[in-house]
């Protein structure tokens, strides 16, 4: 993921247009907040201590993806929702880019 | 913190990525993940702690994943203990718990503390578990200790074994003179907070 976030940073032309969050499913904001910091993690993380975003969104096994494109208007909408991680982090960003439609 | 307030006025166009995920199990595989068994909601806690705080931990010794036996008393004026009983091998909540352990061993170390995991699983289910467990981040620290035979006797012997024979989700730290310091019969179905043991070891100094 920071991999991720390096590779969106490095891209003027993506640079500000795309952002990561993190979403930490059952973990305390202490848990959080430790995983931030062992694991030098340059986006933000949020902690769902609750599963409340966890149930909101179908209770995902994890890690989970989801893209989400934020229109003029102040609507979003999801354009990517999956399982599983990723392995090349270029890759997964040039998926983003061209499902998105950016 | 929320991410409404967070994000509010700093986007106009653009995508967001969310990526969601348990924070301990970042780095387990999706095998591992795929062979965990849905035990669904269980009776919180089913059974009567036969020890209390200030007491004596009651001594054992049990056969530990990587070999060998390991004694409660062998820590004795070395380190500080937590044991973690969890109830089952290849279940949700403890295959999420003890990674949490695994990745924050710097805790334990601050309170010159080991930390023995207990389940009453075999030593093959448990040599099994716990190597997918922690495929891809290293092994566990801490020994891996197997109460199974006679069953759950160790669990026994702390009031922590539930009639349909695991153990509780339980948590007892002891200090380096064998005195147990802090109990917590978790809620089977819930993952104690790492912040409350913390806290718990910062208590007992080094």
């Amino acid at each position: 993921m920071n991999e991720l976030y390096q590779a969106i940073e490095a891209r003027k032309d993506l640079k500000g247009k795309i952002k990561l969050i993190g979403i930490g499913t059952g973990n305390s904001d202490f848990e959080v907040d430790f995983f931030r910091k062992k694991y030098e993690v340059p986006f933000p993380l949020f902690s769902d201590e609750d599963y409340a975003i966890h149930k909101s969104i179908g209770e995902v096994r994890t890690p989970y993806f989801i893209g989400v494109r934020l229109k003029g208007d102040g609507s979003a909408e999801v354009f990517y929702s999956k399982l599983g991680g990723f392995s090349n982090a270029k890759k997964f960003l040039e998926l983003m880019v061209k499902s998105s439609g950016l | 913190m929320t991410i409404k307030k967070h994000f509010s006025l700093k986007w106009i166009l653009g995508l967001l990525v969310i990526f969601i995920w348990f924070s301990a199990a970042s780095g387990q595989s999706p095998d591992f993940k795929a062979n965990i068994f849905q035990v669904g909601k269980l009776k919180p806690t089913d059974s009567v702690l036969k020890v209390k705080v200030g007491e004596q931990a009651p001594d054992f010794t049990l056969p530990a994943v990587k070999g060998g036996e390991v004694t409660l008393s062998q820590y004795r004026d070395k380190k500080n203990v937590v044991i973690s009983f969890v109830p089952a091998a290849w279940t949700p909540v403890c295959s999420d718990q003890w990674p949490g352990y695994n990745i924050s061993q710097e805790f334990f170390d601050q309170s010159d503390a080991i930390l023995l995991g207990i389940t009453v699983d075999n030593i093959p289910t448990l040599y099994a578990w716990t190597n997918q467990m922690c495929m891809g981040s290293g092994n566990l620290w801490f020994p891996v200790l197997s109460d199974f035979y006679p069953h759950g006797a160790v669990a026994s012997k702390y009031g922590v074994l539930h009639s349909d024979g695991v153990s509780e989700r339980s948590l007892f730290v002891i200090d380096k003179k064998g005195i147990i310091r802090y109990i917590d019969v978790h809620d089977i179905n819930d993952r104690p907070r790492l912040e409350v043991l913390v806290g718990e070891l910062q208590k007992l100094g080094k």
